[in-house]
């Protein structure tokens, strides 16, 4: 049954910037070229997504890809969402800019995430799928699935991140609402988890470990599979809704922006915002930039390296070329857990390689300041990752010339901060501080990750 | 296999050329790799190396040869530990004329 009539500026397909750019399709390290491999033998391989979602982050042959009419019915409960004009907060910035923004946060689950967990929650289930085991980081991507997975009569288990679960422990109970069995990672409940525990007891977490252990759990039941809420490019795919009714709604009110920003985790939301746009300014011809936040403590783009590095802490996943702070880099705690990941996804990372897309880190309190400015303008809090979008864009919008025609920028509000109420509070209470990288342990899993590198390469080499 | 058994023959030519696709999408599908060098005992994982991206690549290539639409359900239930399985997946799944 239908609850919600489509409305006509509700995309019916997915934009697939590998048509245009089919040099972004990840290729993968061969693990038989990985220096001292354990080459499990008896390992089985197996396919953790099902095989029309997997094949998504290899199409290059359709530039848009129809949405199934199960989860365009789905999309039509919140999709289209609102664009509208930061009036208020252009007048407080005495900005020469028309800032517009996309608001993703007013879902029953309060983020972009649930563009993509409706879409995976629907091929797993018609895959036969009866259980999906993932790993969450700020906890948006685990409510999501949480709350897809119950729509689609899925059972779902969620590994979230130690430091942010304990943060927000709010988040574990609304995924709990929605069905989902919640484990603190690193757990005692898998291998990964056990070896974490033991290095560190008091281990904070990395959504490298969580989703490890995702994989591991759901390595032990033959109904249940792995599924991941960003970097893969199927995911970005599923998020071009976001840009898609941008592009239209833009176009309404006579726009086009010169400049999209978003915030940058592996590339989910930034992608969902940016892709679309990018082709639509090649379309007609127009010139774009694209600029991605990501986090001072975890700046994966603005100081990572292009190399090859593992994704998850079993190890078992591709190996592709990423920017990458290195898969041990544990970044300091910070409010904005869904940036945190240590590298962005091999979309996102080729895209900063070829220059089609700026970075720039932004600290966390510099980040809550400007969401805390964003709320009293605009009536909306974003979420401390989005808070970093909101940052990103004053500081582009603050380099543009004071005279001459007012900048267009676009921003993408991508999830709510009403489940970080205690996290604003801190903020106004003067007890936020800017929480940068961690120098040592950085320069150490850089270290590790070039030597991991060059050991590759010696191996390619040798007869 | 006794002489003059047709459907034994058929049967081993099946597996031939089911093999033989197998073998061309795994050199697709895995930089580096030679037909020369796989034999159906090798492991995907542990010997050629093959992760679920290589094994997704391996798929696609051949749907593209089988020219059938390989199915969600026809896959997902499989797990593939040498290269004899991967023959046995697409000898079960190919469409009559392809076989």
């Amino acid at each position: 049954m239908v609850a919600a009539a489509r409305d006509p500026q509700l995309p019916t397909h997915w934009f697939n910037i590998l048509h245009d750019r089919p040099q972004y399709v990840a290729s993968a390290m061969p693990r038989s070229r990985l220096p001292e491999e354990v080459t499990r033998a008896g390992h089985a391989v197996q396919l953790q997504q099902p095989f029309s979602l997997a094949r998504q982050s290899l199409n290059t042959a359709d530039r848009f890809i129809p949405i199934p009419g199960e989860v365009l019915d789905l999309y039509a409960q919140y999709r289209p969402t609102p664009l509208r004009r930061a009036v208020r907060l252009e007048e407080r910035l005495g900005a020469n800019a028309r800032i517009y923004y996309k608001y993703e946060g007013a879902n029953l689950t309060g983020s972009h995430k649930l563009n993509s967990a409706l879409a995976q929650a629907y091929y797993y289930s018609r895959a036969g799928v009866k259980h999906i085991v993932t790993g969450t980081a700020a906890g948006q991507w685990g409510t999501a699935l949480a709350y897809a997975c119950q729509v689609m009569n899925l059972g779902c288990t969620v590994f979230m991140v130690r430091a942010t679960l304990r943060q927000k422990p709010i988040r574990g109970e609304m995924m709990r609402l929605f069905g989902a069995v919640v484990h603190e990672s690193p757990s005692d409940l898998t291998d990964v988890g056990q070896r974490v525990l033991k290095e560190d007891p008091a281990a904070t977490g990395t959504q490298a470990v969580a989703n490890g252990e995702a994989l591991e759990l759901a390595g032990e039941d033959s109904e249940s599979r792995f599924a991941v809420g960003s970097g893969e490019n199927s995911v970005l795919l599923h998020q071009t809704v976001i840009g898609q009714e941008a592009v239209s709604q833009m176009a309404v009110l006579g726009e086009f922006p010169d400049c999209v920003v978003a915030c940058m985790g592996a590339g989910s939301n930034f992608g969902g915002i940016a892709l679309p746009l990018l082709g639509a300014a090649e379309d007609s011809g127009r010139s774009i930039r694209l600029v991605a936040v990501e986090s001072a403590a975890c700046p994966k783009l603005t100081r990572g390296r292009y190399l090859y590095d593992l994704s998850d802490a079993l190890g078992t996943t591709p190996i592709t070329r990423v920017y990458s702070l290195g898969s041990t880099y544990v970044p300091p705690p910070v409010y904005a857990g869904g940036l945190r990941h240590h590298s962005a996804g091999p979309l996102a990372s080729a895209m900063y390689a070829d220059g089609s897309l700026e970075a720039m880190a932004i600290d966390q309190l510099t980040s809550f300041r400007a969401g805390m400015m964003f709320c009293e303008t605009e009536g909306i809090l974003p979420a401390p990752e989005s808070a970093h979008a909101v940052a990103g864009m004053m500081d582009v919008v603050s380099r543009h010339p004071r005279q001459g025609p007012p900048l267009v920028v676009l921003v993408n509000i991508s999830g709510h901060g009403l489940l970080d109420l205690d996290a604003y509070r801190r903020f106004a209470a003067g007890e936020i501080e800017p929480v940068e990288a961690n120098e040592t342990r950085l320069s150490q899993s850089l270290k590790a990750l070039e030597e991991f590198n060059q050991a590759i390469a010696a191996a390619a080499e040798a007869p | 296999m006794a002489a003059g058994d047709s459907s034994e023959v058929r049967t081993e030519l099946d597996r031939r050329r089911a093999a033989s696709l197998v073998f061309d999408a795994l050199t697709a599908a895995i930089p580096g790799l030679r037909v020369e060098a796989l034999d159906e005992r090798q492991e995907l994982y542990a010997d050629l190396g093959m992760d679920s991206l290589a094994f997704v690549q391996t798929l696609v290539e051949l749907e593209s040869k089988l020219d059938v639409p390989l199915l969600d359900e026809d896959l997902m239930t499989n797990e593939l530990v040498n290269v004899a399985d991967l023959v046995d997946l697409v000898e079960r799944i190919s469409p009559p004329a392809a076989k």
